[in-house]
């Protein structure tokens, strides 16, 4: 049974990714329905897969003794990773029936976004890390295809190679801990690892342990590899929302949460992780301060709270960080679908040149307010909750100055987000757009995720215990119900928190009387806009690259005699040296 | 003749291997070019065999040595259509005058 | 002994193949050289590989060179170098001199079992079964690869007969 769920949710996307791009760009209605029908199959098969959970191998696939298995484990914290990514697939596809209509090349849209849903399910059940590298190189290949998918827009192209590659450099690092495991462990399964990190020595597993954390930094968008997710959100709005917002960033959470029993008693690992999540947090809310591009605002929020589920994880809080991560994925994909339909009926992406937009698209008004609400962490709203247990856990296994720049960050981004709700649904309108109303496939999508920004945390009780022993036996992540999470939260830190959301809130609706203090932060905005210099850092090396690749350039010949030559001279070489050596 | 045989299959597969290489490094048609890779496939399946039977494991070479032929045959094939079809577009097999790389 | 002939043999034929003036020439000695090799295969003891050796290379690919150089036409050219003569004998004359101390050290260490091997089915299917998808891989994307370099000969045709 659960075989077959497994190939189903992995399967099912990928064959349809085939079959939409095999029909043709004629068959414009087959394309939409063909891909609405693969991806709710695979939303299905694995939300069955929530009820079959366990920690033994759920499909294995015998590849001959030197490759090892490849083998598919339907954990808790796999299943769940997959329950994400194929039903808000599957809703973005819905909403992508309405936003790319009329568009070209649909083929190549659709079977990219569904080969990137299989892949992405295929990464967070597999135990093989082999398996596991190939279906992150998928991945960021999706999201280079998917961002610069309007081809014929130098920025959109620019954002797409960007982003391929820097995540790209992660997988290095990544690749480099997959062979280390080999060498050490002999086998390419990382449950053998988990259950004994002792088997790699103590400076061999520092490097494995610091690799694993560079992957997940450029995956995951955290300091230092910040800057591409700002510029991918050229990529069409449904993308942002799946790719961006809701799953493939999180693969840097997850790599990190899995591994983190192995890798928790490596020298300075935990430290370093909480601040690469602090900077993030930090560094992203007050560039979303200063931004007046709607969609650049919710790439900066986005990083920012990927930087609270990082230090989550730094500072112990496994559960912590996965229960932000369900919360953030539904709320942070309602936000960019929002987003995606307002942008889609004003033309254009700048705040300012919005406003009034509330009054046109009522719909769209009160979904967006509803994810603001838990992107700041109001009460009630699913993003308070998982927020306090985040900034508790914080507490608890790490130092307290960084609790407090985590309470700040906390302020700053209720500010920033009711600038936005602000500045975009509310007031006059600031030039002449023409605003139509949202049809039925972007509000059968806007919906559902609503609704589980609102209730999504009363799931606290099963999603806890799938998360525990059976299935995750080195994590040690106790069952939570409802009752115990209130009681968890309703403390000090929470009412800090609260505290500290309250003044963010009042200092944007007392702006007009704090015209000198704004003044005074006029020095930032500079460093701001240009992202701290780690635009500068960028570009300085694709220079260097490109100079070093044009001298370079003379040893292209063209003609075959010379690179056989070239064989052969590095023939006698190798043959010289060992021959020299033995 | 009281040379070793393993001795004289190693001078077979470096007599293929080596004129192999000299015919790539001389020539200027294309399709000569194919005939000298296909040599030296020829002289490397005569190695992975020898290879085989020294170690007495001469199953696990023959396996080796088809996945070899079957890669180097799928290199002639699309190589000759490639001849062919530059043959056909451009009018010459000619490497140097088919080497206009930008410099 | 004959071993030492089917050398000699070998070298000879591979010599006249690449010398050839002729491509049709060059192919025919290409498939002799094939028969030797498969004859030299077969007496090491693999009779599977030498089967499969002279119907491929004896086979197979000359059949696809005689349909190729029909097709592209011949072009009678010399064996004239593109390189600057002198870096290339250097290269030569190292390579040869590496290769004749290699084996000039390692004379009489070698022994020579009596094998006569089976195919082992077993190997194939079990140890390297990711040898076996690869070769599917590679004759898939061979077929691609010839259907999209044979296919694009008729639009290009009749592209030209438009423009």
């Amino acid at each position: 049974m659960i075989t077959i769920l497994i190939a189903c949710s992995i399967g099912l996307p990928w064959i349809g990714a085939l079959l939409v791009w095999l029909i043709g760009d004629k068959r414009e209605k087959a394309q939409h329905w063909l891909s609405i029908l693969f991806s709710v199959a695979a939303g299905a098969a694995a939300v069955i897969m929530l009820w079959h959970t366990s920690g033994e191998a759920g499909l294995t696939l015998k590849m001959g003794g030197v490759f090892g298995d490849f083998t598919f484990i339907p954990d808790g914290l796999g299943v769940f990773l997959s329950v994400i990514a194929t039903v808000i697939g599957s809703l973005a596809v819905i909403f992508s029936t309405s936003y790319m209509k009329g568009e070209t090349q649909l083929g190549r849209y659709y079977a990219f976004v569904l080969f990137f849903i299989g892949a992405m399910v295929g990464l967070v059940l597999t135990s093989n890390i082999m398996l596991m590298f190939f279906f992150w190189e998928i991945t960021a290949l999706c999201s280079y295809a998917l961002i610069a998918f309007h081809n014929d827009d130098p920025k959109a192209v620019k954002g797409g190679v960007k982003a391929l590659i820097i995540t790209s450099i992660g997988g290095v690092g990544l690749l480099l801990g997959a062979l280390i495991l080999y060498a050490y462990t002999g086998s390419f399964d990382i449950r053998v690892f988990i259950a004994a990190p002792s088997a790699v020595p103590a400076g061999m597993l520092a490097v494995l342990a610091f690799g694993f954390l560079i992957a997940a930094a450029a995956k995951s968008a955290q300091f230092p590899f910040q800057t591409w997710l700002p510029d991918a959100m050229e990529a069409p709005s449904p993308i942002s929302a799946l790719i961006h917002a809701a799953t493939m960033v999180n693969a840097g959470v997850y790599l990190l949460a899995r591994f983190y029993p192995a890798f928790k008693d490596v020298l300075y690992w935990r430290e370093a992780v909480m601040i690469v999540g602090m900077l993030s947090a930090l560094l992203a809310a007050i560039m979303a301060l200063t931004s007046t591009d709607l969609k650049r605002v919710l790439a900066y929020s986005t990083v920012s709270q990927l930087g609270y589920m990082v230090y989550a994880v730094g500072a112990g809080g496994v559960f912590a960080s996965q229960f932000h991560l369900f919360s953030h994925s539904i709320f942070k994909a309602l936000l960019f679908l929002a987003a995606g339909a307002v942008i889609h009926s004003v033309g254009t992406r700048d705040m300012t040149k919005m406003g009034g937009v509330g009054k046109h698209m009522p719909f769209v008004k009160w979904v967006f307010i509803i994810g603001a609400l838990a992107l700041a962490g109001i009460p009630i709203l699913n993003g308070f909750w998982s927020k306090e247990v985040v900034l508790e856990a914080g507490l608890a296994g790490g130092p307290s100055w960084i609790y407090g720049i985590m309470v700040l960050v906390a302020g700053m981004t209720a500010l920033y987000t009711i600038r936005c709700v602000w500045l975009v649904f509310f007031g006059e309108a600031r030039s002449d757009y023409h605003a139509h109303k949202v049809e039925l496939a972007m509000k059968v999508a806007l919906a559902p995720l609503a609704l589980g920004a609102l209730v999504s945390w009363l799931a606290v009780g099963p999603f806890s215990k799938i998360l525990g022993k059976a299935s995750l036996p080195q994590h040690h992540i106790k069952s939570l119900s409802i009752p115990e999470l209130i009681h968890e939260v309703l403390k000090l830190p929470t009412l800090i928190a609260l505290v500290a959301i309250a003044i963010g809130v009042i200092f944007w609706l007392l702006r007009s009387k704090l015209e000198g203090f704004v003044e005074g932060l006029k020095s930032f905005q500079w460093a701001a806009d240009h992202s701290f210099g780690f635009e500068a850092v960028n570009s300085a090396v694709v220079r260097m690259t490109n100079s070093l690749a044009e001298t370079l350039r003379n040893t292209q010949t063209g003609l075959l005699n010379w690179n056989v030559l070239g064989i052969l001279a590095a023939l006698i070489i190798l043959v010289a040296a060992i021959t020299l050596g033995a | 003749m009281n040379l070793p045989i393993p001795f004289i299959v190693l001078l077979a597969v470096l007599s293929l291997a080596g004129t192999g290489f000299y015919c790539l490094l001389f020539t200027r048609n294309l399709i000569k070019v194919v005939v000298a890779l296909q040599l030296i496939v020829k002289g490397v399946v005569l190695a992975f065999v020898l290879a085989g039977h020294l170690v007495q494991n001469v199953s696990l070479a023959q396996t080796m040595a088809i996945t070899v032929i079957v890669a180097d045959t799928i290199v002639a094939v699309i190589g000759l259509a490639l001849a062919v079809q530059i043959r056909l577009h451009t009018g010459s097999l000619d490497l140097k005058e088919l080497s206009n790389l930008k410099r | 002994m004959w071993y030492v002939l089917i050398s000699v043999g070998i070298l000879a034929c591979a010599i006249l193949a690449i010398s050839a003036k002729r491509l049709l020439i060059s192919a025919i000695w290409l498939a002799v050289t094939s028969a030797l090799v498969a004859l030299m295969l077969f007496l090491l003891g693999a009779p599977q590989i030498a089967v499969i050796e002279l119907s491929v290379g004896a086979g197979l690919v000359t059949v696809l060179f005689v349909f190729a150089i029909n097709i592209s036409g011949e072009e009678v050219m010399g064996l004239r170098s593109a390189l600057p003569l002198p870096l290339v004998w250097t290269s030569i004359v190292l390579a040869a001199g590496l290769v004749i101390f290699f084996i000039v050290r390692s004379l009489g260490f070698v022994q020579f079992p009596d094998v006569s091997g089976g195919f082992g089915a077993g190997v194939l299917w079990q140890e390297r079964y990711l040898d076996f998808l690869l070769q599917v891989v590679l004759i898939l994307a061979g077929v691609l690869g010839v259907i999209g370099l044979l296919t694009h000969s008729k639009d290009a045709h009749i592209a030209e007969d438009k423009a």
